[in-house]
């Protein structure tokens, strides 16, 4: 049953998949060993992506069937606990720059590989990273920005966390004009080219 | 204003495609000295022999699309000018030319911000609006079309842009949904459904709305039309093209949104394909009327969706590309050439580019790879790209020198190559931009 729900998922059968996600808890199957089914399909549908066999609208689709599901199944976990997280990533839009679908494909991808991820949201200034660094305890920041806008807020937000004296603090950066040259530019430690370049990243720091 | 030549039936669509360029090289322009025409009709003679893919001396360096705002912002004006300040940006951009002598003409896009005010524009934010002063614009993605109304869209592409679109993008324009189904004015009696929003208040009171906006828009295109007469003057001739989208992509980044449609391949496949195609007709006949009223040889369509990561090359080869094919083969029919200003990377979809005819395709690259971009396309079409906006933003002198050369050595003997930016940048260096205009000069 839970390698049916993979398949659905992982298949992108959005009705399917969460019709087996009810039949397999009234069946008294244990919650979490349906979110780790989830788990296990989101591991599926992001080396395809890595390989390049799945692309944005199966990231987005599954992230909302999962959504979905998680809505059905997380009342029922409660008492479960929650499964320990690889670290805390603070992440954002930079400031200056609206755009939040590559960002929030990044926060999905880290959330369901085990991070714990407090996003900022869009046009969040270096005042607010560094913030939300010290409030959390993060040791990494992820930087969004599409636009090439997003270069100078980019450099300031690294510049301000130095300022801060979180210098113990890993930042790695991602978007649309974004590259090595931006990253050297910014003072960021990594560039990301996509969501699961920064897992990667994100797991290489944790 | 490109007017048929009376044999335009029997004309081939490359016989046709030389008749518009004709009509754009030879366009009147009030030089400013005979030396202005001159140069005029040198540079201009070269973009043409770049288009036709004939024997040239040289590439073409070509900034519209990377320092179009640097070029004022090097002169401490700052987004927010662009949008509010045309007449001010004048000395700017004369200056910029003047300096530098460019090939072709560059100039910061016309927006149209006072227009935008008065009519309560939604689907951008903007520098001295909702931006800060030193920003341009920004897309805002919205749900302007739910998917429910796909059917609505399909049955009548253009009653849905002027009564469903145009009220949710502009909150000014909410009284254009009391307009009557157009194709219901047939009979006598049916003045009366065509007259009656025109006789209540909130219809006349849109209506006045709509001529201070125009009016406004009147004084922009004025400034920007002057800036524009006397740099072409002064002997910089343009590239000659409008902007439009693909059919995927009008839906995509203005009705449903990125996650919107993307969801839909999914979710409303047959809704989807539907309206794209629907589309076709209507796109075809307002980008042809487009091309006929200002006399420009190429459409340039920015592209967005149908990029590499963005979908699949089977979902490609179902929702984007035969729309667009579509569309793009209904204009080299009537002499119009595609010029793809392609953003983000191409690299699993130059094959089907490459199903066009020879010569109907400029293709302008970001991020994709050059030399498999002239293995695949460089003998059909016209290529430009790829010098990135984070080398020019934040590279050396040098290092934009090298790619610049690099670029160079891969297409200097190209049928046809223009030097180009992959994207637009606010900042950089007058050395960077020599740079990068050397480049092409032997």
């Amino acid at each position: 049953m839970s390698k049916e729900l993979i398949d659905a998922i992982t298949e992108m059968r959005e009705d399917d998949a969460v019709d087996i996600t009810r039949k397999l808890l009234d069946a008294g199957t244990d919650p979490v060993q349906v979110l780790d089914a989830c788990r296990e399909a989101m591991g599926i549908i992001g080396k395809r992506f890595e390989t390049g066999e799945s692309f944005m609208p199966e990231l987005m689709l599954a992230g909302e069937i999962l959504g979905q599901i998680s809505a059905i199944v997380k009342p029922r976990i409660q008492q479960a606990g929650e499964s320990k997280k690889l670290g805390k990533v603070v992440l954002g839009t930079v400031q200056g720059d609206i755009h939040d679908i590559a960002k929030d494909i990044v926060g999905f991808m880290l959330d369901i590989n085990g991070f714990e991820v407090t996003d900022l949201g869009v046009d969040a200034s270096p005042d607010k990273f560094v913030e939300a660094v010290k409030q959390t305890g993060a040791k990494i920041v992820g930087l969004s920005g599409f636009l090439t806008l997003a270069f100078d807020p980019m450099k300031f937000t690294v510049q301000a966390l130095k300022d801060a004296g979180l210098t113990d603090v890993k930042v790695m950066i991602g978007g649309g004009q974004i590259d090595e040259q931006i990253r050297e530019y910014t003072g960021a430690d990594a560039y990301g080219k996509d969501a699961m370049a920064a897992v990667a990243i994100a797991k290489s720091w944790a | 204003m490109f007017t048929r030549p009376d044999n335009w039936k029997k004309m081939s669509p490359l016989e046709r495609r030389t008749a518009r360029l004709d009509a754009w090289q030879n366009a009147p322009v009030p030089f400013v000295s005979p030396k202005a025409e001159a140069k005029y009709k040198e540079r201009i003679a070269r973009v043409r022999k770049i288009y036709d893919m004939e024997p040239h001396d040289r590439p073409v360096a070509d900034l519209f699309m990377g320092a179009n705002e640097y070029i004022v912002r090097r002169k401490g004006f700052q987004g927010k000018d662009t949008i509010y300040n045309h007449e001010g940006l004048r000395g700017a951009v004369l200056d910029f030319h003047r300096e530098f002598e460019p090939d072709v003409s560059v100039g910061p896009m016309p927006y149209p911000g006072k227009p935008w005010d008065l009519l309560g524009f939604q689907t951008y934010i903007w520098g001295g609006q909702k931006l800060p002063d030193n920003l341009a614009i920004q897309a805002v993605e919205g749900e302007y079309m739910t998917a429910d109304e796909y059917k609505d869209f399909a049955a009548d592409p253009t009653a849905f842009w002027l009564k469903q679109y145009l009220p949710r993008a502009y909150s000014a324009l909410a009284p254009m949904t009391m307009l009557p189904d157009f194709p219901r004015i047939s009979e006598s009696v049916d003045t009366i459904d065509l007259l009656v929003p025109f006789g209540l208040p909130p219809f006349q009171e849109m209506l006045h709305k709509m001529m201070e906006a125009g009016n406004e828009l009147m004084k922009i295109l004025g400034a920007v039309g002057q800036t524009g007469a006397m740099v072409a003057a002064e002997g910089y001739p343009g590239m000659g093209f409008n902007i439009v989208k693909t059919p995927f992509d009008y839906l995509g980044d203005t009705l449903r949104g990125t996650r919107g449609i993307l969801m839909d391949m999914y979710r409303h496949p047959k809704d989807l394909l539907a309206a794209t195609e629907a589309y076709v007709p209507v796109l075809i006949k307002s980008i042809i009327g487009a091309s006929d009223r200002t006399g420009a040889p190429c459409a340039m369509y920015v592209l967005h969706k149908g990029a590499d990561g963005f979908m699949s090359k089977e979902q490609f080869e179902k929702f984007y590309w035969p729309t667009w094919k579509q569309v793009m083969m209904a204009l080299y029919e009537e002499g119009i050439t595609s010029y793809l200003f392609i953003e983000g990377s191409y690299n699993t979809r130059m094959e089907y580019l490459a199903e066009m005819p020879d010569k109907s395709l400029v293709c302008h690259f970001d991020k994709s790879d050059m030399k498999q971009a002239k293995d695949i396309l460089g003998s059909k079409y016209i290529i430009a790209g790829n010098v990135p906006a984070s080398l020019m933003a934040a590279g050396t002198t040098d290092e934009v020198r090298a790619y610049c050369a690099n670029l160079m050595d891969l297409f200097g003997d190209a049928p046809g190559y223009i030097m180009a930016h992959g994207c637009y940048f606010e900042n950089s260096t007058d050395e960077k931009m020599r740079a990068f205009m050397d480049s092409v000069k032997k």
